[in-house]
């Protein structure tokens, strides 16, 4: 039963390293990042402006938002730098068989 | 005993300054002097949620009371008349003298006004604070004609506001172009397209003559002889550095306070940050004056730092944004000294950008698009920039292509 809450997202090499991609699924939106030592998801929606934060700069750990350049820490979704104050959502993710899976509930 | 600190004005370059000294000192004595009854808020909203009525006081504040209290950093409202730069005090309008052993000058800058009769005058609204938005807002209920006079980030973004809540605004500004302090010529006019298309009158190359109030009305004769008839007037020319107290003392002023790259002006053990500082960049090797939000935040966290005595360099690279509609446009660096300009994107959906780039070298980037479609390649211009990083102009035009690869290690 465990396993119904793991939504596929994609396959592995759907994402550059350092990168993301968005993912959305029924009403809601998430980003699903490739970093060096893995992936990892968050909420997609900057927590600052309504904006994607699809557009957004991924440096090391970092997501840096594409309209006012709040920063957050992908890993953990805390909010680093200002505009942004409020932390991010983060959600597990697995990868089977090069597939992606996100744990949103 | 501690030491004493304060800070004048209570804006935004004063509160980073404040929590970026506590950071690094925990006993001293931390005190912001300012001349408005609200804690340190964010401005960016007041031309547009807050007009929208999407945000609220209570959303603008960067951090709460209880934050400042448990920060130990004390906020006073207070109007200062005068600073004694020889004995290191700072008298107040009620009489009151706070003696300082460190004084950081955040004042910001005030609006420019116009001048047209005495009559109107005093009726022009302006929006720089909290309580010009509040007036701004009440005197708008149940007006249908806006004049803004001012075609910069303020005065779009006033125009964008109000245009949304279905109000007809006519716009005048004096240069040939919107924005034309700053923005690219290209930039400006695809902004311009996009007022209009949303129903707002744009009209260049126009000034005042003449303003005549009739009734509750206003009737604006332009040097053409255009009238406009309109409910309210708002105007935003721009802004002058807040050195009014500084003047005839020895303090070095020359378009804003003169400091150096440590933030540090020629008196020893007071610093200027934000707005009101003219700032020597060593990147760029001239003074600069800046007026945006990621300025007032960097310069006061730098000054903090050098107030800490942890030496610190201000280099950053300029940048600013302006949300009109749902457009977002970013400029980042400098965009008036170049040999070749590079397009990206043809669709502001897609967003649009231009490279400024001296000897293959990027300087700048001017970029519009819907909500934050330009943002990451305006921030790996900024990167760019920093480095000097000679690029390939093939693969800034080519929208197909992320720039990412060009600050990967």
């Amino acid at each position: 039963m465990a396993d119904e809450n793991w939504i596929e997202v994609g396959s592995t090499d759907s994402i550059e390293e350092e990168d993301l991609i968005r993912f959305d699924h029924q009403d809601k939106t998430f980003c699903v990042y490739r970093l060096t030592d893995g992936f990892y998801a968050t909420d997609g929606i900057c927590t600052h402006e309504a904006v994607h934060l699809e557009d957004g700069l991924v440096m090391d750990d970092e997501i840096e938002c594409p309209m006012h350049q709040g920063i957050f820490n992908i890993k953990s979704g805390e909010a680093l730098s200002p505009p942004a104050c409020d932390d991010l959502k983060t959600y597990p993710v697995k990868v089977d068989n090069d597939k992606i899976f996100i744990k949103i509930n | 005993m501690n030491k004493k600190i304060f800070i004048l004005g209570g804006g935004q370059s004063a509160l980073y300054a404040a929590r970026e000294i506590r950071k690094n000192n925990r006993d001293a004595e931390i005190t912001i002097l300012g001349e408005e009854k609200f804690i340190p808020y964010e401005r960016p909203p007041l031309s547009k949620d807050f007009l929208l009525n999407k945000r609220i006081d209570e959303d603008l504040y960067f951090c709460s009371k209880e934050t400042l209290e448990e920060e130990k950093i004390n906020y006073l409202n207070t109007i200062i008349i005068k600073v004694d730069f020889e004995n290191n005090i700072l008298v107040s309008e009620d009489n009151k003298q706070y003696t300082y052993d460190t004084l950081l000058i955040s004042t910001g800058s005030k609006n420019r006004k116009l001048i047209i009769n005495s009559e109107v005058d005093d009726e022009i609204f302006y929006l720089r604070n909290l309580e010009e938005a509040k007036n701004i807002k009440e005197k708008a209920l149940g007006k249908k004609n806006i004049l803004i006079i001012g075609g910069g980030f303020i005065g779009l973004e006033i125009a964008s506001s109000f245009s949304q809540l279905n109000k007809n605004i006519s716009l005048v500004e004096v240069g040939n172009q919107l924005m034309g302090r700053i923005i690219p010529n290209q930039i400006a006019d695809l902004v311009k397209q996009f007022h209009e298309n949303e129903g707002n009158k744009i009209i260049l190359n126009k000034t005042i003559s003449e303003i005549t109030k009739i009734n509750e009305k206003y009737k604006i004769l332009l040097n053409d002889n255009t009238e406009i008839i309109s409910d309210l007037i708002i105007a935003g020319i721009g802004s002058i550095p807040n050195v009014g107290l500084f003047e005839n003392t020895k303090l070095k002023l020359d378009n804003g306070i003169v400091t150096n790259e440590f933030c540090e002006t020629n008196i020893k053990n007071v610093y200027a940050s934000g707005d009101v500082s003219n700032f020597y960049h060593p990147l760029y090797a001239k003074y600069m004056r800046l007026e945006s939000y990621q300025h007032a935040q960097n310069h006061g966290l730098c000054a903090g730092k050098n107030i800490s005595g942890i030496k610190t360099e201000y280099s950053s690279i300029p940048w600013m944004w302006s949300d009109q509609f749902n457009l977002n446009l970013q400029l980042t660096g400098i965009c008036d000294d170049y040999d070749e300009i590079v397009e990206r994107g043809k669709r502001i959906d897609d967003g649009i950008i231009h490279f400024f780039l001296k000897n293959k070298k990027i300087k700048g980037a001017c970029g519009l698009g819907i909500a934050g479609k330009v943002g990451r390649d305006i921030r790996i211009t900024s990167k760019l920039a920093e480095k000097n990083t000679i690029v390939d102009s093939s693969l800034l035009s080519d929208q197909s292509q992320k720039l990412n690869k060009l600050i990967q290690k």
